[in-house]
């Protein structure tokens, strides 16, 4: 900044500044805060000192300035420290990470090519298609859960759990082979299934293999004598098979004859659906 | 908040299902009057049935309804088994096993289950004696016959963990010294289902000790009202003290014995395991039921025939409690979960998969 010719004419250079400053203060409180002066008067003529007025002062190239030098060893062992070294390497970077760089940037122009901007619309154009797949595998009933290995283990059964089908044994001829090698125990059994079949076939029970037996007396009309004869039939039963009752002739004679009984109501019933 | 289910000792209580099923089916299995010479019990059941029969008389005096409960939880006594009770607050969970331990005149003890409990709260702890210089083991509450464990699932999994060996090894390490619990020893804990706020979801391995998770109710409507007829009589508290306790240690000890010969014909074996290793292969399962479901519903079985007046497990007591053994024990995938499914819905899938032998 140039100073001010009034302050050149001042005669002392040090109370330059102070002037200055006086000034700069009183003309900012007079913008700031103070009330517009009245009336601007012209300042005061100064009176001029005429042998420095319009003379700039020599330059003092006489006073010899002390040159300052850093310490050429200090100097010299800062250099060496690293901490101010401010020259950055360039990384080594290996074959891997070369690669990585090179396809980032490769992706990168892309991304930035015009045809990014139609870059969304083909994903959604895959998201929808990717949702109606979902939708037809869902109504077909695939099962996609073991896909992304999340599954449950499926571990192998180590037996058959193929369901005995009551309508494709022979009863007749199974019943006498049981009955003339003495098992009554299986005799009985296949009394019970056949009684079983009949009251399916009938329409008196809905024969499901997983079924108990109970279920099936349920199902039995709650009146007259069909489900009271089969309950003790039942009964039986279930001593001699699941109870591993051993059977003399004469107890088989008695089963075996509650059989025939019930398998005569049976056929003279009228056929009817299970309730 | 305690349950108020009290009910009037004049009012007429549901009255015990006789020695026999508890559903339709089973309803049915009631021996007809004319049986046969041969074709009943081998074992004389009279003394179980009439020791099961007081049991439920006396629950009754208190309990209105849950005939199903009452019929498993005794089932679990006499098989030797851990009851785990889960339900919403207020359905008298602790009222009923708070019964039950009375009707057994053996040692008692109760634990609340708190998230700060610590495993030497329920163990017990050695404390230095200053006058002998030695460490002595004090007992936790764990040493008692009947342990009823309430909010169990309120206490982290450090704590859960305490009871691992006691619950199935029956013993207690302790300093290296073990301690071995006394006969008969059985845990009834209660617990709210894991939704509600503030419990953790049991181990894996802790579940697995349950002979029996039971799922206990809302009473029907008209239970409820018996419950509202009872309690506005004035009956509260003090009918609990008039439950008497029926069956000792000893007695205990023989009806079990009396369990254990119950005869199992390898056909229903063969469907217990079936079943369960059906929950190893489900495609809804993420973790199936181990051997020890098969051992427990094995147990259970055979002495539920018993309760019901029989000698040998037939297929519809598997079948009965096959989901209070398994709901605990499998794990269904997050796919069903999020689907809505339950475990007693793929126990039940399961069950309706496999052949009933006969």
């Amino acid at each position: 900044m140039k100073t001010p010719r009034l302050l050149a004419l001042l005669p002392l250079p040090w109370l330059r500044p102070a002037v200055l400053a006086g000034a700069l203060l009183a003309a900012s409180a007079s913008v700031v805060g103070a009330p517009a002066p009245p009336a601007a008067r012209p300042p005061a003529p100064v009176p001029a000192l005429a042998d420095t007025a319009t003379r700039p002062l020599p330059a003092d190239r006489a006073t010899a300035l002390p040159t300052r030098r850093p310490d050429a060893a200090r100097l010299q062992e800062l250099r060496g420290q690293r901490e101010f070294d401010y020259a950055e390497a360039a990384p080594r970077l290996s074959a891997w990470d070369l690669f990585w760089a090179r396809l980032w940037q490769r992706v990168q122009d892309w991304l930035q090519q015009r045809s990014y901007t139609h870059f969304w619309r083909w994903v959604f154009y895959a998201l929808f298609v990717a949702a109606g797949v979902f939708v037809v595998l869902k109504l077909l009933q695939v099962d996609l859960t073991g896909v992304f290995g999340r599954g449950p283990r499926r571990a192998p059964l180590a037996y058959e759990a193929a369901a005995e089908n009551i309508h494709e044994v022979d009863f007749t001829a199974r019943l006498a082979e049981a009955e003339a090698t003495g098992n009554f125990r299986l005799a009985v059994r296949l009394g019970y299934l056949q009684l079983l079949k009949q009251l399916a076939d009938g329409g008196f029970i809905d024969w499901q293999p997983n079924k108990t037996n109970h279920a099936y007396l349920a199902e039995l009309p709650a009146q007259g004598p069909l489900r009271t004869d089969f309950r003790e039939i039942t009964r039986q039963f279930e001593y001699v098979w699941y109870g591993e009752l051993g059977l003399t002739a004469g107890q088989y004679a008695h089963v075996r004859t509650g059989h025939r009984a019930l398998a005569g109501q049976l056929a003279g019933a009228p056929a009817r659906r299970p309730a | 908040m305690e349950p108020t289910d009290f009910t009037p000792e004049s009012a007429p209580l549901t009255p015990p299902t006789p020695a026999v099923g508890n559903d339709t089916p089973a309803a049915e299995s009631a021996p007809a009057p004319e049986a046969a010479a041969g074709f009943a019990p081998r074992t004389d059941f009279a003394q179980l049935a009439a020791r099961a029969e007081a049991v439920r008389a006396e629950i009754g005096k208190i309990i209105v309804g849950q005939t199903d409960l009452l019929e498993l939880l005794l089932t679990a006594v006499l098989a030797d088994g851990h009851v785990l009770l889960e339900g919403v607050p207020g359905v008298a969970k602790t009222l009923m096993a708070k019964l039950l331990a009375r009707t057994l005149a053996v040692p008692f003890s109760r634990i609340q289950f708190t998230p700060d409990l610590m495993p030497a709260d329920v163990l017990g702890t050695s404390i230095f004696r200053q006058n002998t210089g030695e460490f002595e083991f004090r007992r936790g509450p764990i040493f008692a016959s009947v342990v009823l464990i309430d909010e169990i699932n309120r206490a982290p999994a450090k704590t859960q963990s305490a009871l691992f060996e006691v619950m199935e090894e029956r013993t207690v390490t302790q300093d290296g010294t073990t301690y071995a619990m006394q006969e008969p020893f059985l845990v009834l804990a209660t617990q709210n289902p894991v939704e509600q706020e503030g419990t953790y979801r049991l181990p894996e391995a802790q579940l697995d000790r349950f002979l029996f998770k039971l799922r206990v109710g809302y009473p029907t409507l008209a239970e409820e009202v018996q419950i509202l007829q009872g309690h506005h009589a004035g009956f509260g508290g003090a009918s609990l003290e008039s439950v008497q306790p029926i069956l000792s240690a000893a007695d205990l000890g023989a009806l079990r014995a009396q369990v254990r010969q119950q005869r199992v014909e390898p056909n229903i074996l063969e469907y217990i395991a079936k079943l369960v290793g059906q929950t190893r292969a489900h495609k809804a399962l993420y973790l199936g039921a181990s051997p020890r479901a098969s051992l427990a519903l094995l147990n259970g079985a055979k002495a539920l025939a018993a309760l019901r007046g029989r000698d040998f497990v037939t297929p519809e007591d598997v079948q009965f409690l096959a989901p209070s053994v398994l709901r605990h024990r499998i794990l269904l995938t997050p796919e069903r979960e999020m689907e809505g499914g339950t475990p007693d819905e793929v126990v039940q899938q399961i069950v309706q998969s496999i052949e009933v032998p006969r």
